[in-house]
């Protein structure tokens, strides 16, 4: 396939199409229709599941159950809507089952408005579900690089029988870039699903159950640990970021998805003024990049955190940072979107938006 | 151009960014955005800078007009068909769907128009004359009113080239002699090239690509 011209939603779609999905589940919610839109046509075409459910709550626990069958599942919803599919998230985790959840934001809290926001990191990160529980998350700047996790997604939800979120904002959702859907991804050994609740045909006498009681506290606190030992190898194994003109950097901009997209604008304009400044692009979201913060030079003025929300990344910068560097912030929200001058003005006056 | 002028085509093939682009160009009076099917990167964002340029934009006449995506639209849109003096470009919304609001203006058909079919052979649904006709059939038979002309809108984007614009001429070209329909418009992003002597089917469009931010 050559090249193409695709909108964000629609990419998603196809890229989940060649990541293998058997089944989306799923309720219409703006500004990510053209996800549910898509598959609608090409996964019933091709003899796979596309079910609009009755609610975000149906749709999650439908995802629940056919991830428990040991099908390849998805879901993908906007910021309420995946408020609504917490209880769900959380059972899934528990159950230790495989899926890709993606998560097109808008802005909040509440109903909120259609316009993009980065506003769901605490949601994705900490989990607006109970329990001691991770998604691994994803935040992509382009369409090119959604459609390479997308299509890696599946794997690595398999490989750790956990929950993968794909976070983006609703502008990544709506523009459109070229892009090439053949771009090899990284590829993994898969273990036979033997876990899987599909009959005893492949293993007589063994019955498979997907559950997330355990009346046990014994029970549970062993659930428990073997949950946080999992994450842990996730955290050794899984982070991923990007640093961006880390040469001889005064300022270090620490942003994702779109915002980075707008920083990459801002550090060349402040180049152009002779200020050099560097950026951490975290790629996964959980686990966070903190070893990137190790590469930062010691003589570098700052760090400013940058999000279309009002400081909910800036918890991790402030973890990873560790009291070593003063750390600013600059955010928008609801939906509106700065423009890359907005954030060379915070840098020039840096001191301003010290937190720390 | 004619007096009225309806743009029609398939999801994301650049209606919009054309509509806004022949109405500063050619100095119409209204936009008329009719689009109830996307949510973001519509004509009514652009009311301020159209209106500063004489052009009047009707869309939507809910107070937060910009940010709702319900289909409302506002029952100014015949005001430019019924004031005879005046030029108007309609901006539908994609596909077959978002032609389908072209049957409020049944009564009309006698109007000097035209309903220009947008494409980029870079979207996977318009990639060939197949498809192309295809999708005109659905717009003519769910809409009422006939295709009459086309524009070629082929690009990547910033990775556009040259070849890209010739490769949609080339599709196009096939369509336009299968339907008789002329290719009205090539649009040209500024960096495809600088020769002025370049001669493409029908009027060379020089975008300006207005939605697009320097960061995208």
């Amino acid at each position: 396939m050559a090249k193409v011209l695709m909108k964000g939603n629609e990419a998603i779609a196809l890229a989940a199409i060649k990541g293998g999905v058997d089944a989306f589940y799923g309720y219409p919610i703006t500004p990510q229709n053209e996800v549910p839109e898509y598959l609608s046509k090409h996964l019933k075409a091709n003899g796979k599941v596309f079910l609009q459910a009755e609610s975000e709550v149906s749709a999650i626990n439908m995802v629940y159950g056919a991830a428990g069958a040991g099908k390849r599942v998805m879901t993908s919803s906007s910021s309420p809507g995946i408020a609504l599919k917490q209880e769900g998230i959380s059972y899934i985790a528990a159950a230790e089952l495989p899926c890709v959840i993606v998560s097109v934001m808008r802005g909040g809290p509440g109903l909120g408005g259609i316009q993009p926001s980065q506003a769901d990191y605490y949601q994705a990160t900490r989990g607006g579900g109970n329990g001691d529980y991770q998604l691994i998350v994803y935040a992509p700047e382009s369409i090119q690089e959604t459609i390479d996790i997308m299509k890696e997604s599946f794997d690595i939800a398999d490989y750790y029988r956990n929950p993968v979120m794909v976070l983006v904002d609703g502008l990544i959702g709506q523009m459109m870039e070229s892009v090439d859907f053949d771009k090899p991804v990284k590829e993994r050994f898969l273990p036979e699903k033997d876990w899987a609740t599909n009959g005893t045909k492949n293993h007589p006498g063994k019955i498979n159950v997907a559950n997330s009681l355990h009346i046990d506290p014994n029970n549970l606190e062993k659930h428990n640990i073997h949950l946080q030992e999992k994450y842990n190898t996730i955290r050794k194994n899984e982070v991923r970021y990007e640093l961006v003109n880390f040469d001889n950097p005064d300022f270090v901009i620490v942003a994702y998805g779109t915002m980075a997209r707008i920083c990459r604008s801002s550090i060349e304009l402040l180049e152009k003024e002779g200020i050099s400044v560097g950026m951490i692009r975290p790629i996964s979201l959980f686990p966070y990049p903190k070893e990137a913060f190790t590469k930062i030079p010691n003589k570098v003025k700052g760090l400013l955190t940058c999000e279309l929300s009002h400081g909910q990344m800036l918890d991790d910068v402030l973890i990873a940072n560790n009291g070593k560097h003063k750390v600013g912030f600059f955010g928008r929200s609801g939906g509106m979107v700065p423009d890359p001058e907005e954030i060379v003005e915070a840098i020039k006056n840096f001191d301003e938006r010290v937190v720390n | 151009m004619k007096r009225i002028t309806f743009l029609t085509g398939y999801y994301g093939s650049g209606k919009t960014e054309i509509a806004i682009n022949l109405a500063i160009q050619k100095k119409v009076d209204y936009v008329v955005d009719l689009d109830i099917i996307n949510p973001y990167f519509r004509s009514r964002e652009l009311e301020e800078y159209l209106n500063e340029n004489g052009i009047d934009i009707i869309s939507s006449d809910m107070s937060s007009k910009m940010h709702l995506d319900m289909p409302y639209i506002s029952k100014r849109i015949y005001q430019p068909i019924n004031n005879t003096n005046k030029r108007a470009i309609y901006d539908l919304g994609g596909n077959d769907q978002g032609a389908k609001l072209l049957r409020q203006f049944d009564d009309y058909h006698d109007e000097e128009y035209d309903l220009l079919l947008v494409v980029n052979i870079f979207r996977t649904e318009t990639d060939n004359a197949e498809k192309i006709i295809q999708l005109i059939n659905k717009i003519e038979g769910i809409s009422g009113f006939k295709v009459t002309g086309l524009i070629n809108n082929s690009n990547l984007l910033k990775d556009t080239t040259l070849e890209d614009v010739l490769a949609g001429e080339k599709v196009l070209n096939i369509v336009s002699e299968l339907l008789g329909l002329e290719i009205l418009y090539t649009s040209i992003w500024k960096d495809v090239t600088n020769d002025e002597n370049l001669v493409f089917s029908g009027e060379a469009l020089k975008l300006n690509l207005y939605f697009r931010k320097n960061w995208f």
